[in-house]
């Protein structure tokens, strides 16, 4: 399924949801979500962590509901637990079956996100290890002069900027060198198509939802 | 797209970079979130820690906007950031972008009142104030907070408010300083 498509169905559900209030379509949503994860042969593993992850969170937003809601709060609480899982389990939908770089290439092919957007975030998102690694460095080269960078101090931020400023050029530099030309029209390797199937799904979960919504009399 | 026009593609990747920077940076206070939470949630106050550490998590928009001084740069930082981190933070999965896009506009508010002019410290208050409103916003039907008793409301708010000023504000004008004071920020627009 095309990326971008998929994307937009999985924002309109998360909003819809937003502003809903009833516990068994975000149950339902769960569920659904969890078939399609196994189709997609998504590991026992993974969807028990799915569970454990957003554990806390939820519970703090149940009992904050519970104790200090106002009118029926303990139909409010369940709904807003529900509703952390519905979020996790259908973007899990998303993030565990679709890459970024898929994502890029439907933006910029079938919606024309200019491509220095595109391939830039691309070119950011591959330093991730990388950064993880640079923050370390910071951290440990502010021990050695006694420092301790703390998240709450501004130089660790300071230095993280400067290693930003100085990569965000190299790696520009390096994507030009090796021909990228902003706002230049471009031809593709990788193909993204945008099928009529895909518009139907999106036309056809738009319209189960909406019947999930308000046409089902849920208890 | 003339707005395109004003961004460099070093522009795009610094951003990002930022973005993905603070969040590797922010992991690390997880372990406040967690200890808070768990601490606070059986008086039902749970939602006091997310309030305290919000201003964190918008904290890439607000410098963003400050530091590229290009319209939607605020709303573009934290997209980003909210980007990468669906991908790579990932469990939260599409409810980060949708995040991402209501604390980048709400920090955008903040120097679309101050017509893109004052970056100083009225433009960070504004942009602290109008993030905290906007984001307030959209926890009243997110978080379920218009269910919530007034008193509570009001704290969450304040508390809320006082992220937002301290992390966004505050600390972003200390980073902002030091940047302004070793001129990086100039040579990073004119590549």
């Amino acid at each position: 399924m095309n990326p971008s498509i998929k994307l937009l169905l999985l924002f309109i559900i998360a909003l819809e949801i937003s502003f809903t209030t009833i516990i068994s379509l975000n149950i339902a949503l769960v569920i659904l979500a969890t078939l399609y994860l196994l189709w997609r042969r998504t590991s026992l593993k993974t969807l028990g962590w799915l569970l454990i992850v957003p554990l806390l969170p939820a519970i703090g937003l149940w009992s904050t509901q519970y104790i200090n809601g106002t009118g029926d709060n303990a139909q409010m609480a369940w709904v807003l637990f529900t509703r952390i899982y519905a979020f996790v389990f259908t973007g899990a939908t998303f993030t565990l079956t679709t890459d970024i770089l898929e994502l890029a290439d439907a933006l910029e092919q079938n919606w024309h996100l200019p491509a220095k957007f595109a391939y830039g975030v691309l070119a950011a998102y591959n330093l991730v290890p990388k950064i993880q690694h640079e923050v370390k460095v910071i951290r440990m080269a502010g021990l050695m002069r006694g420092q301790t960078l703390s998240f709450w101090s501004p130089k660790l931020y300071f230095k993280a900027i400067l290693v930003s400023i100085n990569w965000s050029q190299n790696l520009a530099q390096a994507m030009q060198s090796h021909g990228f030309v902003e706002d230049a029209p471009r031809t593709h390797y990788r193909h993204v198509p945008l099928r009529a199937s895909d518009w139907s799904i999106l036309v056809i979960g738009i319209g189960l939802l909406q019947i999930g919504a308000f046409a089902i009399p849920w208890r | 797209m003339k707005w395109a026009k004003s961004w460099y593609l070093s522009d795009v990747i610094l951003l990002a970079l930022i973005g993905i920077f603070f969040g590797a940076i922010f992991m690390g206070t997880n372990y406040v979130y967690d200890v808070l939470t768990a601490a606070l949630s059986p008086i039902g106050l749970g939602g006091l820690a997310n309030e305290l550490l919000l201003g964190l998590w918008c904290m890439p928009g607000m410098l963003a906007g400050y530091m590229l001084r290009l319209k939607g740069s605020a709303t573009l930082g934290e997209l980003l950031a909210a980007t990468v981190e669906m991908f790579f933070g990932g469990q939260w999965g599409i409810a980060t972008l949708i995040s991402g896009i209501v604390q980048g506009f709400g920090a955008e508010l903040g120097y679309i009142v101050t017509r893109y002019k004052h970056y100083d410290w009225l433009g960070l208050t504004a942009s602290a104030a109008t993030t905290t409103i906007v984001t307030f916003g959209w926890d009243l039907a997110r978080n379920g907070y218009y269910k919530l008793q007034l008193w509570l409301l009001i704290l969450y708010f304040v508390v809320r408010f006082i992220s937002m000023f301290v992390f966004g504000g505050l600390l972003t004008r200390l980073i902002t300083d030091m940047l302004d004071r070793s001129h990086v920020l100039k040579s990073s627009h004119s590549n």
